[in-house]
This record gives C-alpha cells, structure tokens and sequence, in this order.
C-alpha cells in the first residue's frame, strides 16, 4: 500500500525517467498520467469518475482555446517571411550603413534581430535567414569566427522575447494572464537585451579592434540615396507588419490571434509585391491598394467610418484579396505556401498533443495533491520569495539543456504559477506577479535556444553555416552571448520595476477588453468586440464596460472610447 | 506478414489523406480570422459563427493532423539517449512504447470523451452564444482523432516490427522538428 504522500513524489521521478526514454513526450505523458490514475483509483484515492474530467480539459482549454490558434498563425507566418527576402534586404542594407564602424554588421545583426523580432516570433526563420546573408559578409571581411556565430545565434533567439513571440502568448495562456499584458511586461526586458548585445560587441569591438573590422568605405556597393531607399525598402514593409501584428493588439482593434492570422496574410501579399513575376500590372494594383490605405488613413482621422473611408478601405482589401490569389498562382510562391502551411500543420498537431499529454498528466498529478507537495517544497526553500527565484530560475536555466520550452512551459508552469503567485504577490502586487514572473521564465528560456550542444539556434546556424566555420566555433561563439543572457535574468529578477512600469500606463485599461475577448479555460464565450456598444445586458464587453465606469469613471472612459473606434 | 503489412499501408493512406484535410484547414482557419478581423474593424459586421468556426477548424488541425504526425516521426522526443540508439534500438523502443504508451492511453483517452460527444449529439446541444454553431461536430473529432492515432499506432508497430524480422527497410529517421 502506498500512502498518499507519496504518489507526487513518485509521479515526478517518473515523469523524469519516461521522457528520459526518448519515447516521443506527448505519449508517454498521457501515458504516465494514466497510469497513476488507474494506480490512485486501486488505492482508493479518487473513484473512475476523476478521469472524466480529461476529456472535458482537452475540449475545454485547449481545442476551443481561441488564444492557442495563434500558434499555428504565428508559426505559417515565420515560414513564409523567412524565405520572402525582407530579412535580407534588411541585413544587406543595414550592414552597408554600418559596416564603416567597427562592429558594425554586428549591430546590424542585432538591429535586425530585433526587427524581425518585433513581427514574428519564430527562431528558426530568424537564425537561417540571418545567417545565410551576414556569416558570408562577416567571414569575408575577417570577423572574428565565434563572435560572428555567436551574434547570430543570439540575435535570432530575441525573437522570443520581443512581443509578439510566441513564448509570451504560450506563457500567458499558462499563467491565466492577457496576453496584451504579457507584450507589455516584455518590452523593458527586450530593449535592454538589445543595449547589452550592442554593449558586448563595442567591448569586443575597444578590446579586440581585429576580432570585428570596419569595412572600407570604398567597398561598400551603394552610397547616399541609394543606400536609404533600400533601408527604407526593407523597414517599410517591417513596419506595415508590425502594425497588423502588435498595433492592431495595442489599439485594442483584434486579439492577438487574429493579428497572426493577418501577419501571415501580410506576410503573403508582401512575398508576392516582391517577387519578380508579379509584373507591370499587378505592382500597378499593389500600388492602388497603397494609396487606398493612405486615403483611409487620412480620412479616418476626420471621419472615421464615414462612407469614403470604408470605400478606401474596400478597395484595399480588393486589393489584398487579389495579392493573394496572384501569389497562389506564381509556382513558387505557391510551392512556399503549401510547404509553410504543411509544416505548420504539422507543428501544430505536435504542440498541442504535448499540451494534450500534460494535461492528462496534471489533473491525475492535481489529484493526489502534487500541487500541495510542490507548494510545501518550494515554501520552504530558504530565502523565501528570493529562494524560490533563484531555485526555479536555476532549475528552468538546466532543464531547458533537455526540453524544449513548449514542453516546459506545458509542463513545469502550471505546476509553479499557484506557487510563484503566491510568493511574488508581496513584491510587485498581484496583479504584476505574474507577468514578472512570466517574462523572467521567458528570458530564461532564450538560454535552451543557445546552449551548447543541443541548442536549436546553433543546430540551425550548422545547418547553413560553411564548411570552413567550425563547430567548435560555434559551439565556443555562444557561450558569452549566454552569460549575456544570465545577466539579463538576474536583472530582471532584481528589478522587476522594468516589467511592471509598462503595465501601470493608462494603456492597460484598453487591454483589458482583451483579455476579455480571449478565455482561458472552460466552454469559450467568445463576445463579438467591435460591435459599437449594443446596450444589452449579458454582454460581457457591456458588463465590463459598466464595472469600469462604476470603479474608474476615467478609465472607463478610455476603454469606451477605445472601444467606439 | 504480407496482409498485415497491407493493413499498414491502408492505415497509412487513410491518414495521409486527413492530413492534407488537416493542411488544408490551417489556411482557411487563416484566412478566416484575417478576413473577420479585417472586416468587423471597416464595417461592423460579425458574427460568433465565424468566430466559433475557427477554433472548430483548429480543433480539426489537431485532431485530423497528429496521426499523420506520428506516421512522419515528427512528435517531439527527449532526445539525448534516444539518438545514441541503433537502428534496431530505436525500432524496438518505437515497437514497446507504442504498444505500452501510445495505444492504451490513446484508447482509454477517445474511450472517456465519447460520451462527452454522444450527450452533445443527443440534445443537439447548440454553442451559448447567439448565432452559435451545433457543438456536436466539433466533440466527435476527440473520439475520432484519437482512435485515428492508435491505428496509426497499430500500422507503426506493423512497419517496425517488419523492419525488425528484416522484410523490410524503414526510414525511421528522426529530427527535432523546427521551431
């Protein structure tokens, strides 16, 4: 007979021991979670009926989970951007504007990490498409080879943490928070990934002037105007991006799984404006459709939704619908697309049977009071709230050598975020507590992209990397970028204000009518936002509205004004 | 061994075709939420339909696609020891823990929901939102999808356990899926 407190213990040890197996993990998962259950059901733990509630879980919080569509939407649209080109305008461009400093394409590597970052949240298009362009460039002109590997290995994991990344979204969904909010708490973190990456090149750059050379200006292949509007042709096209993906967020317009779905949709159109065969008349309608926007624009600061400005916008969908149908029938834009939306299907199925397995795997672990038996555990670690930091930090930072974070963050964050509320609560306010600790993870996280050997960024840059470039180089280039990394995690765990500052902006009240739009758990009552405001009760965008007034007659005001754009 | 490994092949044919049904899916549910977002922002115009019709879709992407995941090896793996296996190795681990891990659980799993769907079918129960789509077609795929997968488990064990006993060859290559 085993007693009770012994069943989290065991079923942890075998939740090591069955991925260990190498058996793919959304199996054994579900396996093991079985297993335990019919094991708790012999000892008189829970009755046969506990196990009824897998089946409601899987419908309920994960296949009518609006939120969790964007990982397929966020993951079509890297599969589609990595191979249109921009990364590489951007890269040749940016790397002509600074390749005179020392360091330079350094930075342009970065900055345009960043870039890309701030579109799409996907690793591997970022690291393969960097690299193919920049580790050319940086080997003819005698770069350092581990720091020019190492840039790159770094600058394509950002993406994780720039919103909109898939991580936040993931996490959030996790944690029970808004994603919105998740986006915000990131931006301090990223910016200040971006300063300690430029920071670390101009070291290197002061310390080992020939490890990363300035080009010469005489080599450099376009000057002046030139060199502008090819800048301009890769940061415009970016900033159309990024508005569909994060600005429409932002301005409370749609949830952040329909700003995936029309960054793919954007990403498509700009694949087919760039690609050759589109000829004179179809850049002639792509041409229209921007003025149309421009039009809309204009005459939606005066009149908004009046007649002409939903004709402009008419003609600009027109416009965008027929983009889309050209890009299906140019034979290779086509092949890209159907090998994007394959993959992704692919991808998809297997990120969620990963989450399928866990939550077996949680509710029977749920059941013999392993969340209890963490919690005791953890509580106790000496140093209070700064101990369970430090412990849970350490633990992600070498767990993340063996799993990827979609399994970490599907296993272990369900596990810790009762705990982590609790304990953070006192530090940052309940509301923020979860946010900190949600970006801190995902920094965290950035490390399992990097770490030698097994880390995806590095796997990837191998793949595409000449064979002149060593692995030892690679392997070697990457080790200070995740002492970079560590840093960044202790910083933000000693100052948590650069996360919560961004969520105490008036900005946050129009993200509450998000977070609405977006239920975690349980059967999904998905409100129609954007509706105008019908004045019948049960609507929950209507309830909310009314509890805000009552609360914050100002910030009410703000999500209603918000809401009548 | 011959019928059996006809039996594998049907298998595998079935769910190649729900793949591509679940390929297929990924983009209109794309196209789908791109074209609402984009319309109810110009024109007001909404409908929970269309907002319920996309998680239908996924829900089909999951459950239609991961059989023909497993048949292409693609679900993630713990991979340290697992690469460090021969050939045969990873055969033999592939054969048991489908038989042990996959099947059972994948059994037990589309067991539980069924009633789960069958009450929704009987009451022909409706979504709560006004305008709401029939809940029933959507339930079903849980049974289904995961009966999809223990057969794609029956037609793995066929095929490795051919490999082992030398009929045939097996291309059980193994990579971490991109991210």
């Amino acid at each position: 007979m085993i007693p009770l407190e012994w069943m989290p213990p065991l079923m942890f040890g075998g939740l090591i021991v069955i991925m260990l197996i190498g058996y793919p993990v959304a199996f054994s998962l579900s396996a093991l979670g079985l297993m335990f259950g019919f094991l708790s059901i012999y000892l008189g733990f829970f009755n046969f009926n506990f196990l009824q509630a897998i089946p409601g879980r899987i419908f309920g919080s994960i296949l009518s989970n609006e939120l969790l569509l964007a990982i397929p939407f966020f993951t079509f649209m890297g599969a589609i951007l990595e191979k249109c080109g921009l990364a590489e305008d951007m890269l040749d461009s940016m790397g002509q504007l600074f390749g005179p400093v020392r360091g330079g394409i350094g930075y342009s590597v970065i900055i345009v990490g960043f870039i890309l970052g701030a579109i799409t949240g996907t690793v591997a298009a970022q690291v393969i498409a960097m690299a193919l362009i920049s580790l050319p460039v940086m080997m003819r002109y005698k770069y350092n080879m581990r720091y020019a590997t190492g840039v790159l290995a770094a600058s394509g994991t950002i993406t994780q943490l720039v919103p909109p990344s898939l991580v936040l979204v993931v996490l959030a969904d996790q944690l029970g928070r808004s994603v919105g909010d998740m986006y915000l708490g990131a931006w301090g973190p990223s910016l200040l990934q971006i300063a300690l990456f430029m920071l670390f090149t101009f070291l290197v750059s002061v310390v080992k002037p020939n490890w990363v050379p300035a080009i010469p200006r005489d080599e450099l292949s376009l000057r002046g105007w030139e060199l502008w509007k090819k800048c301009l042709w890769g940061i415009i096209p970016a900033a159309v991006l990024i508005f569909l993906v994060l600005g429409t967020l932002l301005l409370g317009l749609a949830t952040p799984t329909e700003g995936g779905a029309m960054g793919s949709i954007g990403a498509i159109v700009l694949a087919a404006i760039r690609h050759p065969s589109l000829g004179k008349p179809g850049k002639r309608i792509a041409l229209i459709g921007l003025i149309a926007a421009g039009v809309a624009a204009i005459i939606g600061v005066w009149a908004f939704k009046s007649v002409p400005f939903k004709v402009a916008i008419a003609v600009l969908y027109l416009v965008v619908a027929y983009l889309c149908i050209r890009a299906a029938a140019i034979p290779d834009l086509r092949k890209l697309i159907v090998a994007a939306y394959e993959a992704t299907m692919r991808l998809t199925a297997m990120v969620i049977f990963i989450l399928i397995g866990s939550t077996c795997f949680s509710i029977v672990f749920q059941g013999v009071d392993g969340g209890r038996w963490l919690e005791h555990l953890l509580t106790s670690l000496p140093g209070g709230a700064w101990g369970f930091l430090i412990f849970v930090n350490v633990f992600v930072f070498f767990i993340a050598f063996f799993l990827d974070f979609f399994e970490i963050v599907f296993i272990i964050v369900p596990l810790l975020a009762p705990i982590a509320k609790t304990l953070l609560t006192p530090i940052v306010g309940e509301d923020a507590a979860l946010i900190w600790f949600g970006v801190m993870l995902c920094v965290n996280l950035q490390t399992s992209f990097m770490h030698p050997p097994f880390g995806f960024a590095l796997f990837y840059l191998r793949g595409v990397a000449p064979k002149e470039v060593k692995s030892s180089d690679i392997y070697w280039g990457a080790i200070p970028w995740v002492f970079l990394q560590l840093i960044l995690v202790a910083l933000v765990v000693a100052f948590p204000k650069q996360v919560t500052m961004f969520l105490d902006t008036p900005v946050a009240y129009d993200l509450d009518k998000v977070k609405i739009e977006v239920p975690a758990i349980g059967e999904p009552e998905i409100p129609t936002p954007g509706q105008g405001a019908p004045a019948k009760s049960g609507d929950p965008l209507q309830d909310l509205l009314n509890k805000q007034e009552e609360t914050d007659e100002k910030a009410g005001k703000a999500l209603e004004d918000a809401f009548k754009k | 061994m011959r019928a059996l490994l006809t039996l594998s092949r049907a298998i595998d044919a079935l769910n190649e075709r729900l793949g591509r049904v679940a390929n297929w899916m990924i983009l209109i549910a794309c196209v789908i939420s791109a074209a609402n977002a984009m319309i109810r922002y110009a024109f007001d115009i909404s409908s929970n339909a269309w907002l319920e019709i996309q998680w239908y879709l996924f829900a089909g992407v999951v459950m239609l696609g991961a059989s023909y995941t497993l048949q292409r090896n693609e679900h993630v793996r713990v991979d340290i020891l697992y690469t460090q296996l021969p050939e045969r190795g990873k055969e033999w681990l592939d054969l048991v823990g489908t038989a042990v891990f996959l099947i059972p659980s994948c059994l037990l799993i589309g067991w539980l929901s069924w009633p789960f769907f069958y009450e929704s079918w009987h009451i022909q129960e409706h979504s709560g939102n006004a305008g709401g789509l029939l809940r029933w077609p959507v339930k079903i795929l849980v049974p289904v999808g995961f009966a999809l997968l223990a057969l794609q488990g029956v037609s793995e064990i066929i095929k490795r356990a051919a490999a082992l006993r030398g009929y045939v060859r097996l291309e059980s290559h193994y990579e971490r899926p991109v991210q």
